[in-house]
């Protein structure tokens, strides 16, 4: 078996390696067996000549830049026929891509190909003697699920996100991480690093640290990457070009205070409740999960997650939200979470510094009249 | 037209969950299963092409245990026209890879003009079996599809994916096709009270999976935990208005409020 690790990249808008490909060359490090495994980095598209030679400058990785007209933009079709053949050959252990839209569009169907094993959106893992057990969510986050691969090579989809924060893995090895590392709730992006081995224990979950400097990388001049090129691809699917995001009014962006609904406010005359909530702060706004804009309860404008809006007020109050890693993507950044749920197993009580197992029909309105008393007892104090 | 809609059984989220003494399945308390909701999206998206196109055959098909048969009943009532149940027994829930296998292994050269997925199972959250499937049947294929529309010739699909961002993708492929469908596309219907009563006694068509061709296992669940709460959560205790009091206490001394 190869000992080679892949990573298939992507290019960001401006020509630039993608942020999540370079929290995935950390991950693809920490997936060694050792620090002389080599990294080959792919990365398919047209004009990518300035990314592949600034990925090429981080250390101990080999780049590959593919080429092709067809490459042009992304294409699940495209992709799985350039790298198809390239990674039969090479037998690799892992190939290593983002859980983001496109990456979720190819992977499975690449690993389909390949005969290799698939194992998606991964949050953690730990090294075991027979090599990594990865962890993910399942069932809305209320459990993890353990699973390793059983073929000669598989595909493995790493959430965005996952290894940019020290309190993000979970796993029962999260006590021995975090008595072994520092956690940092640092949101800036992680940078690959030089994996440390030998620092990890031997079944401890790895979560990386970041180090700004090596975005640079090796300055005593940049080893140059391999580029290739296709030929042009046949394809069925015909790309028409990106839409861009509905203009909206960015309200939720400046509130300072959140009051976010999900499915469990049971219907859309209930958010009058969550409103009145938010009435009683100063600078607040109505958010809510997907599944309520879907629901048509409140408008998509209202999103937050992975697909909505990314905020970070001071306080978000989560009103009947299971906690979906994709709802958690857009808002674990704020200061003080409180989460109103029926289920005391709900996944949203882990990111939550307060936790109320409550009816929220009944419970709101206790809620806002208990505010308004302290709220009325200050002005009082204040007179 | 003939559209395949694949359907996941899931337990409820909501029902308590019990790792089971293998520590590789679990159980839901009252057995609690229903429709992976972003399966509901696709039922309701095959139904919207069938009133846009007469003489449209919808078929759900679901691969799982006896149990399973309760969402084939549930896509009858809202008015698919025929169900597949591909048998498969055990209580231990089948990776993707198995269940594309399976339903590959069924579908090929039944002459779907279009089969649709939901996004990702509420359960294993895998995103897999669609792409998957796609592949094995060498269909074009989009995922997380928010919006679509066949011109009326009813030989191209024009797709909407969702990227991050609020930001789409249109691309237009031929039939037939595979889509992954995300959750919003539309708003799924309820049962009409006739579909309900013929659901109650029409025929599914049951395919035991040992009589399909083996399916590939390239993975295996090691283990399934509850994650620890986070030890920083504080449990508000009491009734439900002392809860009301201390938490906007916690507003005040925050000063939040
Ligand atoms: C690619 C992709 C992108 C996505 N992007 C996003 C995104 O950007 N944002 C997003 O939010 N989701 C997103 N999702 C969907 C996500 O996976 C979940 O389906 C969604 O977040 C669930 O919303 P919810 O928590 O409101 O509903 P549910 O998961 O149904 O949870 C409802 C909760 O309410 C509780 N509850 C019910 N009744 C009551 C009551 N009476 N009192 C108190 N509590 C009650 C329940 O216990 C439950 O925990 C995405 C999914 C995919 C596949
Ligand atoms: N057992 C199953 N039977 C039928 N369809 C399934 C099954 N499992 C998954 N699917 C389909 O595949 C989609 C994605 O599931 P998953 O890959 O498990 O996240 C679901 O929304 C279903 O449309």
């Amino acid at each position: 078996m190869n000992a080679e690790i892949v990573v298939i990249a992507e290019v960001a808008a401006e020509g630039q390696p993608a942020p999540v490909s370079l929290e995935l060359i950390a991950f693809a490090k920490s997936l060694r067996r050792n620090a002389a495994e080599p990294i080959r980095v792919f990365l398919p598209g047209r004009g990518i000549g300035a990314a592949a030679a600034e990925l090429a400058r981080l250390p101990g990785v080999a780049v590959t830049g593919i080429e092709g007209e067809s490459l042009a933009s992304y294409s699940a079709e495209a992709w799985k026929e350039a790298l198809a053949p390239l990674l039969a050959a090479r037998k690799t252990r892992f190939i290593c891509v983002s859980h983001n839209a496109n990456g979720a569009d190819f992977a499975p169907g690449l690993a389909v190909r390949l005969g290799a094993a698939c194992i998606t959106a991964v949050e953690a893992f730990r090294i075991e003697a027979e090599g990594p057990i990865f962890s993910l969510s399942i069932l809305k986050g209320k459990l993890q699920m353990e699973i390793v691969p059983e073929a000669e090579t598989a595909v493995v989809t790493l959430l965005p996100g996952a290894f940019r924060r020290g309190d993000a893995p979970s796993s029962p090895m999260d006590k021995a991480r975090k008595d072994g590392t520092n956690t940092t709730q640092n949101e800036t992006v992680l940078l690959p690093e030089e994996f440390r081995r030998k620092e990890i224990p031997p079944t401890g979950v790895t979560t990386l640290k970041e180090k700004k400097s090596e975005v640079q990388g090796d300055r005593a001049g940049p080893p140059a990457a391999e580029m290739i090129s296709v030929p042009d691809i046949p394809l069925k699917t015909r790309p028409l070009g990106l839409l861009p995001a509905p203009d909206e009014a960015a309200d939720l962006a400046a509130a300072e205070v959140i009051v976010s609904a999900g499915r469990g406010i049971g219907g859309e005359e209930n958010i009058e409740l969550l409103r009145r909530l938010a009435f009683l702060f100063s600078r607040a706004a109505i958010g809510a999960s997907r599944a309520v804009c879907d629901a048509g309860w409140l408008p998509c404008r209202y999103q937050i997650g992975q697909t909505g809006k990314t905020v970070s007020p001071r306080l978000y109050i989560a009103c009947g939200i299971s906690g979906a890693l994709q709802h958690l993507a857009g808002m674990r950044g704020s200061q003080y979470i409180v989460a109103v749920n029926r289920d005391p197993q709900a996944a949203i009580f882990r990111v939550a510094d307060v936790a109320v197992v409550e009816e929220l029909v009944s419970f709101l309105p206790l809620l806002i009249a208990a505010c308004r008393k302290h709220r009325e007892g200050a002005a009082e104090a204040g007179r | 037209m003939k559209i395949l809609v694949c359907i996941k059984q899931v337990p409820d989220a909501e029902a308590p969950i019990r790792i089971g003494a293998d520590g590789r399945s679990f159980a839901v308390t009252g057995g609690a299963w229903r429709m992976n909701r972003f399966d509901e999206f696709a039922v309701e998206e095959a139904l919207q092409i069938r009133e846009a196109f007469p003489g449209t055959v919808v078929e759900a098909l679901s691969v799982g245990p006896a149990r399973a048969a309760a969402v084939l009943r549930r896509a009858l009532s809202l008015g698919a026209d025929e169900a597949i149940h591909i048998l498969r027994e055990g209580e231990e829930e089948p990776l993707p890879g198995e269940v594309a296998a399976l339903i590959a292994a069924y579908v090929r050269d039944r002459g779907y003009d279009l089969i649709l997925a939901g996004v990702m199972a509420e359960d294993d959250m895998q995103a897999q079996t669609g792409p998957m499937l796609a592949e094995r049947l060498g269909l074009p294929c989009a995922t997380a599809v928010v919006a679509e529309t066949i011109p009326p010739n009813g030989m191209t699909i024009r797709v909407e994916r969702e990227l991050e961002g609020g930001l789409r993708e249109a691309l237009e492929m031929p039939l037939p096709a595979l889509l992954s469908l995300q959750s919003g596309i539309n708003r799924p219907r309820y049962p009409a009270l006739s579909h309900v009563l013929r659901a109650r006694t029409q025929p599914m068509m049951t395919v035991r999976a040992g009589d399909l061709p083996a399916p590939p296992r390239r993975e295996r669940v090691v283990l399934l935990f509850l994650p620890a709460p986070a030890a920083k959560t504080l449990f508000l205790t009491g009734t439900p208005a002392e809860k009301a009091e201390r938490l906007a206490e916690l507003f005040r001394e925050k000063a939040l409020l």
